[in-house]
């Protein structure tokens, strides 16, 4: 019998994968394990691998009131924004894509312009603003402002994702009878739904994991999760470094629930195939 | 009553012109071929049956009524697609069913006619697969059936063949003679390969630069080409043009053109002592010639183009190069000199000018 035989190149390549691979997880994997250590386990010289595991780092995150309200806000405002980015920036990225008239490539432009700015220059302004309207420290400061970074992000991804449904099929369905909405809903939408998905999906890990604005639009009430997860490092003179690691596995899990979500709901709508 | 009439329809994008005053009447039941060269404006002509080109100006109606405003679903036209244009998140039954269920017809009757139209298409194993599960072929058969199964009106056809391989490309051409000759339904075809049209066609409606060329059954087509255009277009392998003077002699006519002189009755053609024509000989009605023959094309064979029945020889004649469809086995050697005739009937003359035929009505 024949064996294929591994080419150096191969090799080669297959190493650096696995060494790009290790280089993502390991770090992941390690605050995972630091979570549930004691702090004596985690300050040793010699990192250990076997250890006697505690939930105490996790039971003191999910049992203070500060970090489950942090926990709600970050839900409510990030979960509110991508809705809003969702409900205005496709059918807006669907009309740039399919009835460009002449501002179309403006609107692309002034989209994109969004996300020129550092975050800190707008923060100022956003924080002045709403001090003024009266909203300063409350969520729908926050949705709104974040509200503002969904639907650029989701409409300047979704405009290419919607250009690349070819134009025959939409004609197909004109001609089936139906009219742009009901063209939109049944066609454009399902088949260009692998990339909106992913281009929802970035942008609630976007706003998910945002600091800066949060920072500067709340100070006690509309405090999100990660500006919660920043103030554990203050407590003290010791870095309580277990509680640290245990709020950033709590802080991770939401988006890796989100993209479950959303990825089983791909598969739900594309699995119909092997019936 | 005619199922589609055109009257005075132009269409322009911005400044540019795409089809100009163009007036048509496609009878019921027949099966029209829009030909042409790319970018003569026949698919937009089909768009603009179909609804999903706005009409610059005319009118356009379908079964007697002016569709100009009508939405694409609502003009009684079923269209099918160069790339099929199936639904790729669908399945084939669905795919077939979409329009159908636009129309609010029962799930059971739906059912019903779909299993109904899968039949007469052999689809009947792939109803539950996805577009992509398919073969082109079978893909091009949904997006047929699609269209069949809302008993419309007018087929509109744009090149369906055109993405498919050589030989299943004669195939569907056959079933869709097929489909048309059982289900009688007025049918616009579009194509740039004239082999289609010549087989499909009723009528075949040659169009260049959005200009109507020339209206006709394939056979007059062929046989009486309006103009050099249509003349040079139509035919495999195309028709020889030949410049040449006209000069009166006696009760006939000689043209000298080519390297040579050929003498005309020219009973059948406008002809004047001075003018300047084009004369045109398809390459099968130039026959070997027999001592004596009259009306010479000679030279030496430069290239022999082998066709299994028949051999293509093409010749340089007075520095034009000539072709002759000869059978087989009257084949020349390579460089060997040749001699071809032709009957005075296969001929065709052209205005050099204008390029109309002279040929008289």
């Amino acid at each position: 019998m024949k064996q294929y035989r591994m080419r150096p190149g191969r090799l080669i390549a297959k190493a650096v994968l696995a060494l790009a691979g290790f280089l993502a997880v390991f770090p992941l994997v390690w605050t995972a394990l630091n979570a549930l250590k004691n702090n004596v386990d985690i300050i040793t010289r010699v990192p250990k691998v076997i250890f006697t595991p505690t939930l105490a780092n996790i039971g003191y995150i999910l049992g203070r009131d500060s970090v489950l309200t942090g926990l709600y806000n970050s839900i409510v405002a990030c979960g509110s924004a991508v809705l809003i980015g969702i409900v205005l920036g496709l059918p807006a990225a669907y009309a740039v894509a399919r009835y460009p008239n002449r501002f179309a490539g403006d609107i692309q432009f002034f989209v994109l312009s969004l996300r020129f700015l550092p975050p800190v220059a707008v923060a100022i302004p956003l924080m002045v603003i709403w001090l003024q309207v009266g909203l300063y420290d409350t969520l729908p400061a926050l949705i709104v402002t974040y509200s503002l970074l969904t639907i650029s992000v989701i409409m300047w991804l979704a405009i290419p994702a919607f250009q690349g449904v070819p134009k025959e099929i939409e004609e197909a369905a004109f001609v089936d009878g139906y009219g742009a909405y009901s063209v939109f809903w049944r066609i454009a939408l399902p088949v260009a739904a692998r990339s909106l998905i992913g281009a929802i999906a970035f942008s609630f890990v976007l706003v998910w994991n945002e600091f800066l604005i949060a920072l500067m639009l709340s100070s006690s009430n509309a405090k999100t999760l990660p500006i919660v997860a920043s103030e554990l490092s203050q407590q003290g003179m010791n870095v309580p470094w277990g509680i640290l690691n245990a709020s950033v596995v709590l802080l991770s899990l939401p988006p890796l629930l989100f993209l479950g979500i959303l990825s089983g709901f791909l598969n739900s709508v594309f699995r119909q195939k092997n019936n | 009553m005619s199922a589609i009439v055109c009257s005075h329809v132009d269409k322009a994008y911005g400044a540019t012109s795409v089809i100009r005053d163009l007036n048509l009447a496609i009878e019921e039941h027949e099966f029209v071929v829009f030909l042409g060269p790319s970018g003569c404006g026949k698919s937009t002509l089909l768009r603009m049956l179909a609804g999903l080109e706005d009409i610059s100006g005319g009118e356009v109606s379908i079964g007697g009524k002016v569709v100009n405003d009508l939405d694409p679903g609502d003009r009684g036209i079923a269209m099918v697609f160069q790339n099929y244009a199936l639904y790729p998140h669908m399945t084939i039954f669905d795919n077939v069913a979409f329009g159908l269920k636009r129309q609010k017809v029962p799930a059971a009757e739906i059912k019903k006619r779909v299993e109904a139209v899968a039949k007469t298409l052999g689809l009947e194993p792939y109803l539950g697969r996805k577009p992509t599960e398919l073969s082109g072929g079978q893909q091009q058969r949904v997006a047929i059936a699609r269209a069949m199964i809302k008993t419309p009106k007018v087929f509109l056809f744009d090149e369906p063949l055109s993405n498919l391989d050589a030989k299943l490309r004669n195939h569907m051409r056959v079933e869709i003679a097929r489909l048309h000759q059982s289900l009688k339904t007025t049918t616009v075809y579009v194509t740039h390969d004239q082999l289609e049209a010549m087989t499909l066609a009723d009528r075949i409606v040659l169009l260049k630069d959005g200009v109507i060329e020339q209206i006709g059954s394939p056979a007059e087509i062929y046989r009486r080409p309006g103009n050099q255009f249509v003349a040079g277009f139509i035919g495999t392998p195309n028709m020889n043009f030949i410049d040449a003077m006209v000069a009166r002699k006696g009760d006939g006519w000689t043209l000298t053109g080519a390297g040579t002189l050929l003498s005309l009755e020219g009973s059948d053609f406008y002809l004047q002592h001075g003018d300047r024509v084009v004369l045109g000989i398809r390459p099968p009605d130039l026959k070997t010639a027999e001592a004596g023959a009259a009306n010479l094309l000679q030279g030496t064979a430069d290239l022999i183009e082998f066709h299994g029945n028949d051999a293509l020889v093409t010749f340089g004649s007075g520095g034009k190069e000539i072709s002759a469809l000869v059978p087989a086995r009257e084949c020349p050697e390579q460089s060997a000199p040749v001699r071809y005739s032709f009957e005075e009937q296969s001929i065709h003359l052209f205005d050099a000018e204008s390029g109309r035929s002279l040929r008289k009505q």
